[in-house]
């Protein structure tokens, strides 16, 4: 069995994001991480492997600055770490395509990524590569293990639980997962350091980048708050009272 | 807030990346099981065994030791290994200290095949903790003229004696103990079920809680012949272990004082008076960039005696300085850090008066600050201080 996991690095949840022009100012970023939902599926995929065995290969499509993140991937565990490199991509049915293509070629039949990345928080690129591979998917789901030759997938529904059974090719999507990603340890680390990276390009994976169906138009940051209105005294009470169920509509 | 440690010079840019990647999964460590838990294991008195498993886990104790199961890092990545244990807490660093470098390295260095066989690759995963017996009650900076005897009894050894100020005594498997036989000091590894030996703990300190600090107490200590360490004699022995545990020391400081530092930076630019943060008051910026200035110096000091022990280029002196002079800025900027947070400084909301208690201890255990100023003079100037004598 082969694991595939796949992997995005982001700007850390707690770095500071700032716009320049009107896009993110990426050199502005003081750290980066990989993306949470995709650290439970790693973690996910490590369980897999220790159960059932098989190699997990860890992709990723971006610049070089993502082999650290694949290189923490290896410290906890993953066998083999691809970079495609992005060549400025950023239509996500491009990545969707270098993705499945990098699946493809890694022999896997079954998938893991996040539900959404921590920066664009798209949500397309499980969906799409799976409709690429042909294989079926799986969403949003907290935990997965398998049973005979496919899987058993737990995923948190309004009204409950939802165990959904599904054989191979498959892919899941994580949500919040069961389990944190674990800490690498020295001997992992160690390991790490030797692992190659394969970076490979379009051309490698036989894909074809065309023209953009999308274009991102920009970035902005989130508006200024308006500042806090501040009341004094007994008489401002009919006041507030007034903006709070008028207004903020709390009461 | 993710902590951003003070690296005013990029020191990370001179860090391999397996040096970062061993730095950042203590740093993750320390925020996420010491940081919301030290001030409940200083008030109880207790070092949590949880992170005794966690720290072998992890595998870096004894950690620039190779071979036996050992971790084989670089000294640099073991002191950035301090550095981060020690922005958590100067007991954490503690026990890995003397794990590592003060019960580890001797049977490592000076034990025999069976001895490092036996005990190391137990040791490196945390399932036997060591400690290290040298200072008694009246022999400290002075461990020559310590009292502890051992005898050859023909089939065994018996020690006598007591010894003070033992970090993880009374919760170690076993003890690195230093004692005269027929007048030289030799190591003698002592196993805490051995008959005639007793570990109680010291209560009563202000400053490192959160470790265990005991007396070994030796009464005809009856131990196997073959728990001599066979290849060192003289005090050269426990100074070997010192200097490892110092090197460790002087990154460590680093890492308290960074935390310090990290804490009155941002209390300051809270914290309002006179209508403005008082991070904007001449006096207190004046404070932050004397513990920038200090703490970037100490960093470089760390960094370049780090290559020096990688390269093996040092000398004990070189230690000597990097120890005495980073606990001390350490301890400057966590005073300094306790007067800028003004009243909330002495609560335990804040890491300050915690570091500051703690680095009075690290101000005097691994030899006195003093004493490392004797060391400097004495290389200067080619004139012993120590004694009058001589």
């Amino acid at each position: 069995m082969g694991i595939a996991v796949l992997l995005k690095q982001v700007p850390d949840t707690t770095a500071k994001i700032s716009v320049s022009g009107d896009r993110v100012d990426e050199t502005a970023v003081s750290k980066w991480s990989m993306s949470p939902y995709d650290e439970y599926a790693l973690e996910a995929a490590l369980q897999l492997k220790e159960a059932g065995g098989g190699d997990i290969v860890a992709i990723t499509c971006g610049p070089i600055r993502a082999t650290k993140m694949l290189t923490d991937a290896a410290a906890v565990g993953v066998d083999n770490l691809i970079l495609i490199q992005d060549e400025g991509v950023t239509d996500s049915t491009h990545v969707q395509s270098l993705l499945a293509a990098a699946v493809k070629r890694s022999g896997s039949d079954v998938v893991l990524c996040g539900k959404q990345a921590a920066d664009t928080n798209g949500g397309s690129t499980g969906p799409g590569v799976s409709h690429l591979i042909g294989a079926a998917c799986v969403g949003m789901i907290s935990e997965v293990y398998a049973e005979g030759d496919g899987f058993i997938a737990l995923r948190a529904s309004p009204t409950g639980n939802e165990r959904v059974e599904v054989s191979r090719p498959c892919l899941f999507t994580f949500d919040k997962g069961a389990t944190e990603l674990r800490r690498p340890n020295v001997r992992g680390i160690m390991m790490a350091k030797k692992k190659q990276i394969e970076t490979v390009t379009s051309d490698d994976l036989g894909v074809a980048i065309g023209t953009s169906s999308v274009s991102l138009q920009s970035h902005s940051p989130p508006p200024v708050k308006p500042p806090g209105q501040k009341f004094e005294g007994a008489d401002s009470v009919p006041v507030v009272v007034a903006k709070l169920r008028d207004e903020a509509n709390v009461i | 807030m993710a902590y951003e440690a003070l690296d005013f010079y990029d020191i990370d840019s001179l860090l391999t990346d397996e040096e970062r990647m061993v730095r950042d999964m203590v740093r993750d460590w320390v925020d996420e099981k010491i940081l919301p838990n030290i001030e409940k294991a200083c008030h109880d008195g207790v070092f949590p065994d949880e992170w005794r498993v966690d720290l072998g886990e992890m595998g870096i104790l004894g950690a620039p030791l190779e071979g036996y199961g050992c971790p084989g890092l670089s000294y640099i990545a073991y002191g950035l290994i301090c550095q981060e244990l020690e922005r958590g807490d100067s007991g954490v660093r503690s026990f890995a200290s003397v794990q590592g470098s003060l019960a580890m390295y001797p049977i490592w260095d000076f034990g025999s095949e069976e001895q490092k066989n036996h005990y190391l690759p137990k040791m490196t995963t945390g399932e036997w903790i060591g400690c290290f017996g040298l200072t008694e009650p009246d022999y400290g900076s002075n461990p020559g003229d310590m009292i502890t005897r051992a005898e050859d009894k023909g089939d065994y050894y018996l020690l006598n004696g007591a010894k003070m100020w033992i970090t993880n005594g009374t919760i170690a498997d076993l003890a690195v103990v230093w004692a005269k036989l027929d007048g030289v000091i030799r190591g003698f590894i002592v196993e805490k079920d051995d008959p005639g030996f007793t570990a109680p703990e010291m209560t009563g300190k202000h400053s490192l809680k959160a470790s265990v600090t005991s007396e070994l107490v030796f009464q005809d200590c009856k131990i196997p012949k073959d728990r001599m360490l066979p290849h060192v004699k003289g005090l050269k022995g426990p100074f070997s272990c010192l200097n490892n545990a110092r090197y460790g020391i002087s990154w460590g400081a680093v890492g308290a004082a960074q935390s310090c530092f990290s804490s009155a930076r941002e209390y300051a630019l809270s914290r309002i008076q006179f209508d403005h943060p008082i991070a904007s008051f001449q006096l207190v910026q004046n404070k932050l960039a004397w513990m920038l200035r200090e703490i970037t110096k100490a960093q470089l000091l760390a960094y370049h005696l780090g290559k020096k022990k990688d390269e093996g280029t040092w000398i004990p002196e070189h230690i000597s300085l990097a120890k005495m002079n980073n606990v001390d800025i350490a301890l400057d900027v966590a005073r300094m850090a306790r007067d800028i947070h003004g009243a909330n400084g002495i609560l335990d909301e804040y890491p300050v008066m915690r570091h500051m208690a703690n680095l009075e201890s690290v101000k005097t255990y691994e030899g006195t600050h003093d004493i490392h100023n004797l060391i400097l003079g004495r290389y200067i100037t080619g004139i012993q201080a120590f004694t009058r004598e001589s």
